[in-house]
C-alpha cells in the first residue's frame, strides 16, 4: 500500500487549478473530526478542462485502478462520466467520483462547502460537517452510520466554540 | 519501605453517551486544518509500516 500524503495531493491539485469537493471521511479529519482513513475522496467538476487538469495532476503522481492488476491509468473519458475512480497513486490511495449521494455533481456540491486555506497560499472547498453528516445518514450502510456519534459530536464541539 | 503519599485520582475522561472522546475532538479542533491531516498521515503510515512487519512471508 502506498503512502499517505493527502496534504501533498490537496496541494498538488489546488496548484493545478483543479475544481474538486473533498467528501468522505477527510473532510470529516479536515473539520476536526478524530478519526483516520487511508484514501481521499474527492468530487471532481467533469467538464473537458478540469476533467484534463486532474488528468495532468493524476499522470504526476502515478494513478492506476487499485483493484486492476494491469496498471491501467485513468483517461479522459472514464472521469467525464458519474462513475467513482478508485486509485491508487505514489502519495496515497485516491477516490475521484464523478458523483456522490443520489448523483450529486461537483456544481451541487460546491453550494455546501466551506473553503479551507492549505499552506502556501492555497485553499480547497471541503463538503460542509452538517452536509457530510447528512450523506452518512442517507447513506444509511454500517459504515456511515459506524462514523456518525463522532462526526455529530465535532460538530457539536464547534457550535460551542463559535 | 516508605509509602507513597496518595496521589490525587485523574480527572475523569469526557465521554459523551455514544462512547466518544470529547477532549479527544476539542484537542483537534485546536489544529489548523492541514494540521489535523498531518496527524492522520502520520498514524496512517505508522500503522502501514507496522503492518507491512507482519505481512505473511511468501511460502516458498
Amino acid at each position: 500500500m502506498p503512502r499517505a500524503r493527502f496534504a501533498e495531493i490537496l496541494r498538488l491539485l489546488a496548484e493545478n487549478e483543479v475544481e474538486f469537493v473533498v467528501v468522505g471521511m477527510t473532510a470529516g479529519i479536515l473539520h476536526g473530526a478524530p478519526v483516520t482513513t487511508v484514501d481521499l475522496d474527492l468530487v471532481h467538476r467533469r467538464s473537458p478542462d478540469n476533467v484534463r487538469r486532474l488528468l495532468r495532476v493524476l499522470g504526476e503522481i502515478d494513478a492506476t485502478y487499485r483493484h486492476d492488476p494491469r496498471g491501467l491509468r485513468p483517461a479522459e473519458s472514464h472521469l467525464a462520466g458519474p462513475g467513482h475512480q478508485l486509485l491508487t497513486t505514489r502519495l496515497g490511495d485516491l477516490d475521484c467520483l464523478g458523483a456522490i449521494d443520489q448523483d450529486r455533481r461537483y456544481e451541487d456540491l460546491l453550494p455546501l462547502t466551506v473553503e479551507m486555506a492549505l499552506s502556501e497560499g492555497r485553499s480547497v472547498h471541503v463538503l460542509s460537517l452538517p452536509a457530510l453528516i447528512e450523506a452518512k445518514e442517507r447513506a444509511g450502510r454500517p459504515k456511515d452510520l459506524a462514523a456518525l456519534p463522532v462526526l455529530r459530536a465535532t460538530l457539536d464541539e464547534l457550535k460551542r466554540r463559535s | 519501605m516508605t509509602a507513597e503519599p496518595p496521589s490525587d485520582p485523574p480527572r475523569a475522561p469526557d465521554i459523551d453517551e455514544n462512547g466518544v472522546d470529547r477532549e479527544q475532538i476539542r484537542a483537534m479542533i485546536r489544529l489548523a486544518p492541514e494540521q489535523r491531516l498531518r496527524l492522520v498521515e502520520e498514524f496512517v503510515e505508522s500503522a502501514l509500516e507496522i503492518r507491512e512487519r507482519n505481512a505473511p512471508r511468501p511460502v516458498r
